[in-house]
């Protein structure tokens, strides 16, 4: 029996004693080693240590105490995991090395998941390519002459070449899903509170989360269950229940339910995602879905909105960054000035300063009411929006990004071209609800696009239920090419 | 667009030496096309309560506040570029006066 890449294949095969943990460890490993070279998705592979958990695993029963039994995962390398590196893709992290793990890593370990690498994501989540990490860019398994998406890149590209069977990714404002759109993939970014940040670098805090990518609906759903929840080391993590999400999953129905898109949002979209977004509509539709249009009037400003607040932010929380607690110091620095200045400006790859230098800027006085004030109001109205229009629907659709994935470079010269690949993507973040990309077809090239499903609040459970029901009616979605 | 003496401001402001003037014209140039575009923000119509966010929080985050010392402080003083006895060396922060 081959090993199978999915949670589900996992954890039967080895009740059915098909092989072992290590055994499957393996073969992941082995993969990483034939694809990696390629694809640059992993900063760090510790095969000796992930074997040596695995073979631990070896010697217990698959029980329902572990859900994810010898599942190997990669962990997007800004998180901690005590004794990995966490570089974050940035020289100015390098050498790095984590005093602790991350509360979602360590209850996927504690679950009996096994890491199996740190994966390639852009410098500090900046990016929407994972060209702008500083140890080079990650490509895409599905063609890699072309980016998989950005900032989490390396995570969705190690789930959809089989190097794990899961990963995790973090999501400022699309770094999940635009990846996972573009490589194929299930990737959730939860409600703003759903999983603890604690041990996760932080970029913007009042948009950051914390979320999986997968083959399938079911296996987001089960690493969602695993890691959420109330942690009293990030105070903004929510104490709300935690349902068990994979339950109910293989009945879960579209009969009935009411389902939003705005037109006017989908102006701009390719013309191959808009055909397949359409077809994905008319799937829900004879899945016995009811769709009704939504007013979505003010998500056209959040780009604007967005490069205000999470550059305001980010120009705060990387103030840390100052050649004295970590890594990296400038050598020529003669003063306690020079250190920060030489170090931060030797340290940080260009968007990254780029964004500091933008939230600087829409901080300091004469420019706070005009930009970081304004800002803050209009994310108001984007929430506003969607509170308007989940009076109508239970849940809203998009396609996840504009394009399929883009060429190396194609995007690289002008800020504003980048940025408009999360225009689906962003007002989600800024409204702190949960999204969810599921794959709805390829373009003509073979490459895949992703639907956006947006929930309420914590209605996660509702969104997991509608992606199952949706990838029934869709059918089996094709891996990437190279696999083992 | 800004002027390079507000990209030197900025960059000042945020402790980033700019290496090179083609780096000051590249910040000048990226940072002004997108403060461009967030102009727009400027013609909508808001007020006080339109930051409003319509998302549940939790009834109360507040908590005790206890210390926990960290279980291994070595770690994190590990990963600083120049450390001597617990403490994180830096330069003399005030100059001796000048003669």
């Amino acid at each position: 029996m081959g090993i199978p890449l999915e949670i589900a294949g996992l954890l039967e095969g080895y009740r059915k004693k098909a092989f072992k943990p290590s055994e499957a460890v393996d073969a992941f490993l082995k993969t990483i080693e034939a694809v990696n070279p390629g694809l640059n998705a992993f900063l760090e592979v510790r095969a000796d240590v992930a074997r040596s958990q695995a073979r631990a695993l070896d010697a217990k029963q698959p029980t329902d105490g572990l859900p994810l039994f010898g599942v190997p995962v990669a962990i997007k390398d800004n998180f901690l995991v005590e004794g990995w590196k966490a570089t974050a893709g940035s020289r100015i992290l390098e050498g790095y090395v984590s005093p602790y793990t991350a509360t979602s890593v360590q209850r996927l370990v504690d679950a009996g998941a096994v890491v199996i690498g740190k994966t390639n994501c852009d410098e500090f989540a900046m990016g929407s390519s994972n060209e702008n990490s500083a140890f080079g860019p990650c490509r895409n398994p599905w063609d890699p002459a072309r980016v998989p998406g950005g900032s989490s890149g390396g995570s969705a590209a190690a789930v959809a070449a089989g190097c794990a069977a899961i990963s995790l990714g973090t999501d400022t404002g699309g770094s999940i899903r635009q990846p996972a759109s573009l490589c194929g993939l299930v990737g959730v970014k939860p409600s703003y509170g759903r999983v603890s940040r604690y041990g996760v670098v932080a970029f913007a805090s009042s948009l950051d989360q914390v979320g999986p990518f997968g083959l399938t609906t079911w296996d987001a759903a089960r690493v969602l269950e695993v890691m959420a929840g109330h942690d009293p080391h990030d105070a903004t993590s929510s104490r709300r229940e935690v349902p068990r999400y994979t339950a109910g999953l293989a009945s879960a129905t579209l009969k009935g339910v009411r389902i939003g898109y705005a037109p006017a949002w989908l102006e701009g979209v390719e013309p191959e995602v808009r055909a397949r977004f359409d077809e994905a509509l008319a799937v829900l539709r004879s899945e016995g879905a009811v769709l009704c249009e939504v007013a979505l009037p003010h998500t056209k400003y959040a780009l604007s909105t967005y490069y205000l607040l999470a550059p305001s932010e980010a120009s705060s929380n990387l103030a840390r960054y100052d050649g004295v607690h970590y890594g990296l110091r400038s050598k020529d620095a003669r003063s306690g000035e020079e250190i920060y200045t030489r170090t931060r400006g030797r340290g940080f790859g260009p968007e990254v300063k780029l964004r500091i230098m933008l939230g600087t800027y829409a901080l300091s006085a004469g420019y706070y009411d005009a930009y970081y004030l304004r800002a803050n109001q209009v994310r108001g109205l984007i929430s506003g929006d969607f509170f308007g229009a989940f009076g109508k629907c239970d849940c809203i659709v998009s396609p996840t990004s504009p394009t399929t994935a883009f060429k190396l470079g194609e995007k690289t010269d002008d800020p504003l071209t980048m940025y408009l690949s999360d225009i689906f993507t962003l007002p989600v973040n800024l409204a702190g609800l949960p999204g969810l990309s599921v794959p709805c077809g390829l373009d003509s090239k073979g490459l895949p696009v992703g639907l956006q499903l947006i929930g309420r609040a914590f209605d996660e459970q509702g969104l997991f239920g509608l992606a199952s029901a949706y990838e029934r009616a869709r059918g089996k979605f094709p891996l990437a090419g190279e696999k083992r | 667009m800004l002027s390079r003496e507000e990209v030197l401001r900025i960059a000042k402001l945020a402790r980033l030496e700019l290496a090179s003037e083609a780096e000051v014209a590249l910040y000048q140039r990226r940072l002004g096309r997108v403060l461009e575009h967030v102009r727009e923000l400027s013609s909508l119509t808001v007020s006080a309560e339109s930051s409003v966010r319509h998302v549940p929080a939790d009834a109360d985050a507040f908590r005790e506040d206890v210390v926990a010392p960290f279980p291994n402080p070595g770690a994190l003083l590990q990963n600083a570029p120049h450390v001597q006895d617990d403490h994180f060396v830096l330069p003399a922060v005030l100059e001796p006066e000048a003669e």
